[in-house]
């Protein structure tokens, strides 16, 4: 079974932790987040035939924030940028944070995630997705368990890329 | 008529006798009688009190033992300081015991130790060890180190190269990706010129870290580590990173390189 580094940034508050919660199993206790600005989790996902165990590093805030070691973003091999549909503030500036994510990582591709879809409308989510200045490539509901498997599928796809 | 004349004199003196001590007789009458009524009674009473202070002697706890517990009960609410100045040195006695006793213990192992270092096969092998003193093989066999866990990690992505483990780590990926999380926040928040964390102690583990150009190894071990043992330990690290650099397959087959730390590192097993 191969081990791959996924990345999980955005801003605080946008449910990083709660889409991994979802997700996962294997988790260390959120207090390391706030200590050293990370957390490893593991879950085990299969590909086709393919078995894939994603180690996922729960950045915490964006990659702008100068708290954050760039160290974390090395050698990951794919990574997911999550923000929260009914917040203006954290997707306001998408592009930009999302090319420094690239930047730090050496990655091509990002995935995009819009969480707490279960705060917003149907109206409001296609709205959003006219103004926003970068490509959603999922939404999701941590707390209604919407297209989490899938937000993570499509990260273990990536990193096999 | 001279006899006539003594009578006469001694007429006179029992008169002034009698004339002058009569209040002290009196006295002497009133104590004599008042001794002898003493004396009857201590006669009398003396058995009843000899008898009474023998029934006290058999039942002081049936008669007092109540009222005693009560008076030491309020003695001690109303002077709880004075009894705790009282108690402590009978505690410190208790806890000064065991402290021997314990270190008896410990002093009969170290004995041990030290007879079988000095019997003659040893003295013999001591002849040839080199540098190492007594004291550290001494307190080597009392708390012999044991290599815990051994880690091969990839540097930047924090991912587990190849491992051993003496116990049942729950998930060593993520240990590893925490680890290279912890060993990054530190360098990236206290480190100058590229210096790298290398020793994280907690209780009776040391997590020794060796850093090379794209891997580190951690090696968690426990007991006491002497300076032999940790030169020795060291020499084998550079060993294992060698053999790895210099093929980087290890790198991506687990099971070869889990083989090698073994053989490198666990000697013994």
């Amino acid at each position: 079974m191969i081990a791959k580094k996924v990345l999980l940034v955005g801003n605080f508050g946008v449910g990083k932790t709660s889409l991994i919660r979802r997700f996962v199993l294997n988790e260390f206790s959120e207090e390391y987040i706030s200590t050293i600005g990370v957390r490893v989790s593991s879950k085990i996902i299969k590909i086709d035939t393919e078995e894939i165990k994603l180690l996922i590093w729960d950045v915490a805030g964006t990659s702008a924030d100068e708290k954050v070691p760039k160290a974390y973003f090395l050698g990951s091999s794919a990574a997911m940028f999550v923000f929260d549909l009914s917040r203006e503030e954290t997707y306001n500036n998408i592009k930009n944070q999302v090319d420094i994510v690239k930047q730090l990582s050496g990655l091509g591709t990002i995935t995009v995630v819009g969480n707490k879809k279960d705060l917003v409308t149907f109206k409001e989510i296609e709205q959003l997705k006219k103004t926003i200045s970068i490509s959603i490539d999922l939404i999701t509901s941590a707390k209604d368990d919407e297209n989490v498997e899938d937000a993570f599928k499509e990260l273990a796809k990536q990193s096999l890329n | 008529m001279e006899k006539t004349t003594v009578d006469h004199k001694d007429n006179r003196f029992e008169l002034l006798k009698e004339l002058l001590l009569a209040d002290d007789r009196k006295d002497f009458n009133i104590l004599r009688d008042e001794y002898l009524e003493r004396e009857k009674f201590k006669v009398k009473v003396a058995p009843v009190v000899d008898e009474k202070i023998e029934d006290l002697k058999e039942n002081f706890p049936k008669y007092f033992g109540k009222t005693i517990t009560e008076t030491i009960k309020i003695q001690i609410r109303d002077s709880q300081d004075e009894v705790v100045e009282a108690l402590y040195p009978i505690m410190g006695k208790l806890v000064k015991k065991f402290i021997i006793a314990e270190i008896t213990k410990l002093t009969e192992s170290i004995n041990q130790t030290i007879n079988d270092k000095f019997s003659i096969s040893q003295i013999i092998k001591r002849l040839f060890k080199g540098k190492r003193t007594d004291a550290d093989d001494v307190l080597q066999e009392v708390f012999e180190p044991i290599i815990e866990e051994v880690f091969v990690i990839n540097k930047d992505s924090g991912l587990l190269a190849g491992n051993y483990s003496r116990g049942n780590i729950a998930d060593k990926d993520m240990v590893s990706g925490m680890l290279t999380a912890i060993k990054s926040f530190a360098k990236d928040s206290f480190s100058k010129d590229g210096q790298d964390i290398e020793d994280i102690k907690f209780e009776n583990f040391q997590l020794s870290i060796q850093n090379f150009k794209t891997i580190y190894i951690a090696i968690a071990t426990s007991g006491v580590i002497s300076s032999d043992f940790e030169e020795e330990l060291l020499d084998n690290i550079n060993n294992l990173a060698e053999i790895i650099l210099r093929d980087r397959s290890y790198l991506t087959d687990e099971e070869k390189l889990n083989s090698i730390i073994q053989k490198t590192l666990i000697k013994t097993e």
